[in-house]
């Protein structure tokens, strides 16, 4: 284990006051946690990507970066439409 | 490197926290662009410094460029969509006479 992977296991402690945010807030706190975990998800993989020292594994939190974006907004989006 | 790092890590858990801690939506969303804004810019530093300008570190620009431009985007979004759930539809308010 290096630097990177032991950081990598750090940033997901951060998974557990999120998650117990999604689990008992309302819906629209729940989505400022959820964004939040996709942020800590991203910087996660890219964590490991160095850690791997895989150049391949780079491509994915780039990917994670963007999907992340583009789910927040459709939620925004129904949430405030609909609720 | 390491001190980088452990900075990074330390800020994304803090950010966790006050989005956990903090009592109304509006309160988690600080603490939500501060982690698009701070953290990624501490790994990359500390990913520049291990493995110098490679393929792998523009990858990981792009990423952090992704985060730190679409970051304000989202929140503003959810501000918007947070205030239309607690005060109605915005719309223009009748001119008052004078």
């Amino acid at each position: 284990m290096n630097a990177f992977t032991i950081a990598a296991l750090a940033l997901l402690a951060g998974y557990v006051p999120l998650g117990i945010v999604v689990l008992r807030a309302r819906e629209i706190d729940a989505l400022v946690a959820l964004e939040a975990c996709g942020v800590i998800a991203t910087l996660c993989l890219m964590c490991l990507g160095e850690g791997f020292h895989r150049g391949v594994y780079f491509d994915v939190p780039v990917i994670a970066a963007a999907t992340t974006w583009i789910g927040g907004l459709v939620f925004a989006r129904f949430l405030g439409r609909y609720l | 490197m390491d001190v980088l790092l452990g900075v990074a890590v330390a800020v994304e858990l803090l950010c966790c926290l006050g989005v956990a801690l903090m009592t109304n939506v509006y309160d988690r969303l600080h603490y939500l662009s501060a982690s698009t804004a701070v953290g990624p810019f501490l790994i990359l530093a500390a990913l520049l410094v291990r493995e110098g300008l490679s393929s792998q570190t523009f990858d990981a620009i792009a990423t952090v460029a992704i985060l730190f431009v679409a970051g304000p985007i989202l929140v503003h979004a959810t501000a918007r969509a947070a205030r239309r759930i607690d005060f109605g539809r915005p719309g223009v308010r009748p001119r008052k006479e004078l």
